[in-house]
């Protein structure tokens, strides 16, 4: 009698233990988005104040609200033209890279050539070496044996490789059986035919973390963009943001809305999209 | 390169047929000409954009670089590395990286940690918290640089006036250079804690839920399970976390770069050696010391890196 009773009491007791438990855990959670998100919603409402009320109100939300400061910036600084050179350079980028690397992936485990591992091992060492070591030698070779200084085109194709990519996909495409590529072969279809509709649709998912990831590293990307662009009309956005903090000395009111512009159409993508970014890191940290 | 051969069985007669046939035979393959045309770019641009740029900076570091005549540089031997051990600023951006990185650690490590166990623990609204805790790491790093120095800014910053409102004494954030390198990796985290939260919480989930039932069979608390079950099955995972967060660290541009500008203010104390590198190459225009300081970094990582491996790695997995 005495032992029902406790598991009983146990029983009760424990749900009560884990909402206690979990009620901490949304509570810290929630704290942790607060300090996360807060800063950008404090951002929208400073670009919206004129530059006094900005630097003297305590207020969230703006007394007068007010669009001059977007006006006056877009008047000033070429944001179209950075737009426009941001996402040509870091779409091409992922695009070629993403399907480099599933090519390179899926050649270097299932194909079969002399040297092969000793190729693949020379790429991967590739990752170890600095930026900063490279970035000499490649300048000179972009400006003078290619003529691409200040060309967009100059940040583009450094970036049509990644080891790194190349290592994920490889890994990825040993999943795939043999037998399915030689059935493929029996009946007749061509190489080309076999990955295009074979090998790359089934590796939809592992393709679109890297995509994410790349992306996201090229569209952040400022110490090669600044190396290589100088005219204004060339820069990318990270470069033409941070040169607002030479134009406009301490005028809070544009920082705020320049960055506005700069991030409210990415976190549109993110907001429909932020399950692919979210699994993309994550396998990312799975496979490596 | 010419004998591609396809993968599913190259055959053991090849050697008794002679070099020709085989030659023959690899060229009239389908998978010869797929690889071939695949294989040969990847060379060409390796070579171009990777090889030959990694073997001129060994080059380049040994000779007093000539802009306009680079073919007839004179050698130097080690004098590039002499020049810019004892360049003023050496030392100190050494110094100002390597607290860069210990503070990186001292910030990133614990609370990521944290907060993956939180997340991996909670039951609802998971995705929610991570898609939000993630956000910080989308938007773009300059974005983020001039948002804090908005926001820190000791005059008419809103941090300070937050503090003076709770009669907190207010402090001097990124201008004062004592406090100037913390404060700026405090940003650094602030934008880069999602990447690993997300990593860290996707290993955790990978851990076998029935290890955890065992556990609480035999009676453990969850600071056990954490230590005892957690922390040696994420090995791999925080080994990953930690080379990535100390490459990262200790090649950190531009954060420092937008805060500060290009000299690392107040006072030199945010000056970090990628700076001193990009200053030596790009606004001195002295390759060869900036190679010769550059290549000083890689030998630096690559030890690091070896090391936290040496140290870290598991021996088993399960």
């Amino acid at each position: 009698m005495a032992v029902i009773s406790e598991t009983r009491g146990a029983r009760r007791r424990l749900p009560r233990r884990i909402l206690i438990s979990q009620s901490l855990l949304q509570i810290f959670l929630l704290g942790m988005v607060v300090i996360a998100i807060f800063p950008f919603i404090w951002m929208i409402f400073a670009s919206l104040k004129p530059f006094k009320e900005l630097v003297e109100s305590r207020a969230l939300l703006p007394e007068t609200w007010t669009l001059r400061n977007y006006e006056e910036i877009l008047g000033r600084v070429n944001f179209v033209a950075a737009f426009r050179n941001s996402i040509v350079s870091a779409v091409s980028v992922t695009v070629v890279s993403v399907f480099t690397s599933s090519v390179m992936g899926y050649i270097f485990s299932k194909y079969r050539f002399v040297g092969k591992e000793l190729l693949f091992t020379i790429i991967l060492s590739t990752m170890m070496v600095p930026f900063a070591v490279i970035m000499v030698p490649l300048y000179i070779t972009i400006a003078n044996s290619f003529g691409l200084a200040d060309h967009l085109a100059g940040i583009i194709i450094t970036g049509f490789y990644t080891a790194f990519g190349i290592f994920l996909m490889r890994q990825f495409m040993e999943s795939i059986p043999f037998e399915l590529i030689d059935a493929a072969r029996i009946d007749g279809a061509s190489e080309w035919r076999i990955f295009f509709t074979l090998v790359l649709p089934m590796s939809m998912s592992p393709m679109s973390a890297l995509a994410v990831f790349v992306y996201l590293i090229n569209w952040d990307s400022f110490l090669w963009p600044l190396i290589v662009l100088n005219s204004q009309d060339n820069q990318t956005l990270p470069l033409v943001l941070a040169g607002l903090r030479n134009l406009w000395w301490t005028r809070y009111e544009m920082w705020a809305a320049g960055s506005m512009l700069t991030v409210v159409p990415v976190m549109a993508i993110y907001a429909f999209a932020s399950r692919y970014f979210i699994r993309g890191i994550a396998m990312t940290g799975l496979k490596a | 390169m010419t004998s591609i051969a396809d993968g599913s069985g190259a055959s053991g007669r090849a050697e008794t047929m002679g070099v020709w046939f085989v030659v023959k035979r690899t060229l009239r393959k389908p998978q010869f000409w797929f690889g071939f045309t695949m294989i040969v770019p990847l060379l060409i641009w390796y070579w171009i954009f990777s090889f030959w740029p990694i073997i001129q900076a060994f080059r380049m570091s040994t000779v007093a670089y000539k802009l306009l005549d680079p073919s007839n540089s004179p050698f130097v031997g080690a004098g590039n590395f002499l020049k810019i051990a004892n360049h003023p600023l050496f030392w100190v951006s050494v110094k100002n990286t390597i607290m860069w990185a210990v503070y990186s650690f001292i910030f990133h490590l614990p609370l990521a940690m944290l907060i993956a166990v939180f997340l991996s623990k909670v039951r609802r609204g998971r995705n929610v918290y991570q898609a939000l805790i993630f956000v910080p790491v989308v938007v773009s790093l300059v974005a983020v640089s001039l948002l804090f120095k908005m926001l820190m800014d000791p005059e008419v910053g809103q941090l300070n006036k937050l503090l003076s409102g709770v009669g907190l004494p207010e402090l001097q954030w990124l201008s004062s250079s004592s406090s100037a390198l913390p404060t700026a990796v405090i940003i650094a985290t602030w934008k880069g804690l999602g990447f690993f939260v997300v990593i860290l919480t996707a290993g955790m989930l990978n851990i076998p839920s029935e290890l955890y039932d065992a556990a609480l069979v035999d009676g453990t608390n969850p600071w056990q399970q954490f230590w005892r079950i957690t922390m040696p099955l994420m090995g791999h995972t925080i080994l990953l976390i930690t080379v990535l967060l100390a490459i990262g660290s200790l090649q950190e541009f531009t954060l420092p770069t937008v805060l500060f500008g290009s000299e690392g203010g107040p006072g030199n104390s945010t000056y970090l050696y990628n700076m001193l590198i990009y200053q030596e190459a790009f606004l001195d225009i002295r390759f060869g010391t900036a190679t010769a300081a550059s290549l000083l970094q890689f030998a630096f990582i690559l030890v690091i890196s070896i090391l936290q491996i040496k140290l870290i790695r598991p021996t088993w997995s399960y």
